[in-house]
């Protein structure tokens, strides 16, 4: 799997998911809409995407998604065309939400963060491992491995539904 | 290799080794609000014909708006009330309610060495009594209802050692907003937070709920105690399964990946001036001169202002991080006699917790103080439901997060200990319980 494409830049620190999407949004039973929402809890959050009408990839600073851990976050940019997101780290629970909706989560060194905002373009082979800015040469990411098949693939649910018969030989053996 | 706390928790809950520093994590205990939970319920539901795990092992219950406040808050609310019914789950909703991290350990759903996971980050709360508790996505939480399992990597385990003992007029939150500041904003992401030492040990169980329920906000997949005779104190009211409660320790030459030591005579009532819970200052002190220049623009405040020099607008005591009987007792001591001078919000964690503080007259005096004493909910601190504030309002509030438009779009919000609120809606600026005292001998 490619994802290449424009890049949406806000690689300021701590950006956090009420800013990504402000609690007032999180009233659904379904994940489906919130692209309408997306980052319009931060200051020329709407402006910015606004700017950047065709970004595929996001690039943020450190501890992207940090607070709340509502996954309609993740929804919320994936809503708006992102398919990946570029830091220096990520908080916990955004992380892992990302990987469970298709959403790349690429940590790169902090030093490259302004090279990768400048970009026009961002490739990244999911697959490999690789993400590149414009024509420069591709650097190494890592995936977790644990969770890589279900940002390539999905399958998350099924993955688990699986493992039932085996958890509840768990369960039997611990009791 | 001797073992932590945390070590041992997680040890025991293996079901499989994953690539990566990963495994298959067994969940003792889901909580499911109405907030994150309709969609995992839905997707349940549709792929996996309504099955889950086990029943036993979910607690439900309406806790961010509650009562409904309008169409679609109410369908998130008979969207979990139909589901819990036809599941028979426990379940609690308004009238029986309070807010999750608050009523899980209240009605003894929580002893110690259990995991337990729900989507909402402050679920952390719950490692007070000796848990690995954690907060989750929806679709984690979903695989955690289907499976009873999550997808876990390891975390790193940091012990943090607070020696000596809190000043009687430092509490928990002061000692947590201090811990945050100490290790960075982002310093706990990837570890678990083994509290300990003599100045934990000589917390309440309500405030060390507050220490834990505050690790997120250094980054922290978790933070635990062990438990110790208030912690079986606690659990002898709450649970019908008496047992060994105190056993669980870690052992005495564990090894940790990080340990941080703090005295705690030397932690001081501290009060957020920034827009992350990191970003906080002794209440004597000053807004400081190396102050991040975009926080204070949103903040409205400016490098070296005097801490109590600064207005307010609202206060709010409240949410999972104070909103426990000692949290009302603290800030009832406080108010008891006085009248607020700004607009102040008051809300029980819990329906428990709101008859408790009314048996002991609590609600009076904040009443008689001028205060709105409401029902049991998350209420304004994430800025969902009752009592959102206004742009360029400003908060003194005894939530977690001070997060840019958390309260409300555009309102300041100013994190502190429910006392340091209460004092601050007396005297309309931040201030301190004794400014509050030191105002009442001044003669008229």
């Amino acid at each position: 799997m490619i994802v290449s494409g424009a890049v949406l830049p806000i690689p300021r620190a701590n950006i956090d998911t009420d800013q990504i999407i402000p609690a007032k949004h999180l009233t659904t039973i379904d994940d489906e809409g919130m692209g309408q929402y997306a980052f319009t809890g931060m200051t020329g959050g709407r402006d910015l995407l606004a700017e950047h009408p065709d970004a595929v990839v996001w690039v943020a600073g450190e501890n992207v998604g940090c607070g709340s851990s509502r996954e309609h976050a993740v929804w919320a940019i994936a809503g708006v065309g992102i398919k990946a997101v570029v830091a220096p780290s990520f908080a916990r629970i955004f992380h892992e939400n990302c990987y469970m909706n298709g959403v790349v989560p690429v940590i790169v060194d902090a030093s490259l963060i302004e090279r990768f905002a400048a970009a026009k373009t961002i490739t990244i082979d999911v697959e490999n491992e690789t993400v590149q800015a414009d024509d420069d040469a591709p650097i190494r990411f890592e995936l977790d491995p644990a969770r890589k098949p279900f940002v390539l693939h999905g399958g998350f649910l099924k993955f688990l539904n699986g493992k039932i018969p085996q958890i509840r030989a768990w369960e039997a053996a611990r009791a | 290799m001797k073992k932590s706390l945390f070590d041992k928790i997680w040890e025991s809950h293996v079901v499989e080794e994953l690539p990566g520093g990963n495994a298959l994590i067994f969940v003792d205990l889901v909580v499911a609000h109405e907030i994150t939970s309709p969609q995992g319920i839905n997707w349940i539901a549709k792929q996996f014909d309504d099955r889950l795990y086990d029943p036993n092992r979910i607690v439900s219950l309406i806790d961010h708006v509650a009562p409904a406040k309008d169409t679609a808050t109410a369908i998130q609310a008979q969207l979990l009330r139909s589901w819990a019914k036809r599941h028979k789950l426990k379940f609690h909703d308004i009238g029986d309610n309070g807010i999750c991290h608050v009523i899980v350990p209240e009605k003894g759903y929580v002893t110690p060495g259990m995991t337990i996971a729900c989507g909402d980050s402050h679920t952390g709360t719950l490692g007070a009594f000796g848990t690995f508790a954690l907060g989750i996505g929806s679709t984690a939480q979903a695989g955690a209802m289907l499976a009873q399992v999550l997808i876990l990597q390891r975390p790193k385990v940091m012990k943090i050692e607070v020696t000596g003992k809190l000043a009687a007029d430092t509490t928990a939150k002061d000692l947590v907003l201090t811990i945050i500041k100490t290790i960075g904003f982002k310093g706990g992401t990837g570890f678990a937070l083994e509290y300990t030492g003599s100045a934990i040990s000589a917390l309440s169980m309500d405030e060390r709920m507050t220490l834990c329920n505050m690790s997120i906000e250094a980054g922290a997949t978790s933070g635990l105690c062990a438990p110790d005779e208030k912690t079986a104190a606690y659990l002898a009211e709450t649970t019908l399964k008496p047992t060994n409660w105190t056993a669980l320790q870690a052992d005495p030459d564990a090894e940790y990946d990080r340990v941080v030591t703090i005295d705690g005579a030397s932690v001081r009532p501290v009060v957020t001036w920034g827009t992350n819970p990191g970003e906080n200052a002794p209440i004597d002190g000053e807004v400081p001169h190396d102050a991040a220049q975009q926080s204070l623009a949103y903040m409205g405040l400016t490098a070296g202002t005097s801490m109590k020099s600064i207005a307010i607008d609202q206060a709010f005591i409240g949410s999972c991080t104070n909103s426990r009987i000692g949290d009302l007792r603290a800030a009832a001591e406080v108010m008891r006699g006085r009248h607020v001078s700004v607009p102040t919000i008051i809300t029980p964690g819990s329906v428990a917790v709101k008859r408790q503080a009314e048996r002991e007259g609590l609600h009076d005096i904040f009443q008689d103080a001028g205060a709105l004493w409401t029902h049991s909910s998350c209420g304004p601190c994430l800025g969902m439901s009752v009592g959102v504030i206004a742009p360029e309002t400003r908060v003194v509030s005894s939530t977690n997060r001070n997060f840019p438009g958390r309260m409300g779009d555009g309102g300041r919000v100013h994190l502190a200990s429910p006392q340091v609120v209460a004092a601050s809606a007396i005297l309309g600026r931040i201030a301190s319980p004794s400014d509050v005292l030191a105002k009442d001998a001044v003669p008229a």
